[in-house]
């Protein structure tokens, strides 16, 4: 039913209907700027990408054959763009790094403060994914959002399902090894 | 079995991509490093699990909608643009082509004769309006005030 309220959809925009795109930007625009949300960490930058993604598939959907699921079309897209951003220069981009708030003893996650080391071990993750590679950290933040599969990220990054997963347990594998002390 | 090994395959075992098999199971439980390394790796995929979703805000799609606009009007200015040319062009080629067949079988000759006696013409003409100058400058001058006046006037209604 979805798929062909999906199909119906991209007709619609494709005859030139604003109201039908919309809807695509509403229907998407949550996973579209969480995922490069958690990718580039920046709010401003974030939202600016988003929209730069909403303008490619306004550009692309004549070109669109459906021969994929828009979705996993959406994800390529988002995936090009967060790549293609983390080569330009990084002028005023932060640079992040687990040690900016000095040399920390380890957290203990059992203490009576542990909403505060939640938050503080949550600040520490974050600075660590900022560490990782940009397309580790894609597929981070892509298949930890709700309902993305490996197969979608397969599809949409055009890698084979074995070495979406190796990369995903690579990235995990770094993650661990940067936050050592704070994960025990 | 070796450490190597089995840290090779923590990241799938505590994602729950891979079961352990007997001797993995053995190894796990008889090396502290391995299972502390388990440990970890199910601690941080709870906590990748459990990042927060960042959220638009509530102006993103009038945003995105606005950019959208802008885009497009300036792809069609665009098209626009190049299809003025195009047309531009089209109307030069025209002219020179005329122009050269014209050239070719005489018809200049007789449109220089044209020429001349337009030429002729516009200068008799000049001469006989150029007492008139004043009264046709004032009279124009009246009727731009007039119509400037009721410019202003339809604009103030409008507002």
């Amino acid at each position: 039913m979805e798929a062909i309220n999906e199909r119906e959809l991209v007709e619609r925009c494709r005859r030139g209907d604003e109201g039908a795109f919309q809807e695509l930007v509403d229907r998407y625009k949550d996973l579209v700027f969480a995922l490069i949300a958690r990718t580039v960490q920046d709010r401003s930058r974030a939202e600016d990408l988003a929209q730069e993604v909403f303008l490619r598939i306004h550009r692309g959907l004549p070109y669109f054959r459906g021969e994929a699921r828009l979705s996993t079309w959406i994800y390529r897209i988002v995936a090009n763009v967060c790549l293609q951003d983390q080569t330009r220069p990084a002028a005023g981009r932060e640079i992040v790094s687990l040690d900016d708030d000095g040399a920390r003893g380890r957290v203990t996650v059992s203490t009576p403060d542990r909403r505060f080391d939640d938050l503080e071990l949550r600040d520490r993750l974050e600075k660590a994914i900022a560490r990782l590679p940009a397309h580790y950290r894609l597929l981070v933040a892509a298949h930890y959002l709700k309902g993305v599969q490996y197969e979608d990220l397969a599809d949409a990054m055009q890698l084979p399902l074995g070495t979406v997963k190796t990369q995903l347990y690579r990235a995990k594998q770094q993650l661990r090894r940067l936050l050592e002390t704070d994960l025990k | 079995m070796f450490c190597d090994e089995v840290l090779d395959a923590i990241e799938a075992i505590a994602a729950g991509d891979l079961t352990p098999d007997g001797r993995v199971s053995d190894h796990l439980t008889s090396c502290p490093d391995c299972a502390a390394a388990l440990g970890d790796a199910r601690e941080l995929e709870r906590m990748l699990r459990a990042r927060p979703v960042p959220r638009t805000s509530s102006q993103f799609t009038s945003r995105t909608m606005a950019r959208v606009r802008r885009a497009r009007w300036r792809s069609e200015q665009f098209l626009d643009m190049g299809f003025n040319f195009a047309i531009g062009m089209v109307i030069l080629a025209v002219v020179a082509g005329v122009w050269m067949l014209m050239h070719r079988s005489g018809l200049t000759a007789i449109s220089n004769d044209a020429v001349d006696l337009f030429s002729t013409a516009f200068v008799t003409l000049a001469r006989r309006i150029a007492p008139s100058v004043p009264l046709y400058a004032g009279a124009t001058a009246l009727l731009v005030t007039a119509l400037g006046i009721w410019w202003w006037a339809e604009r103030d209604a409008t507002l």
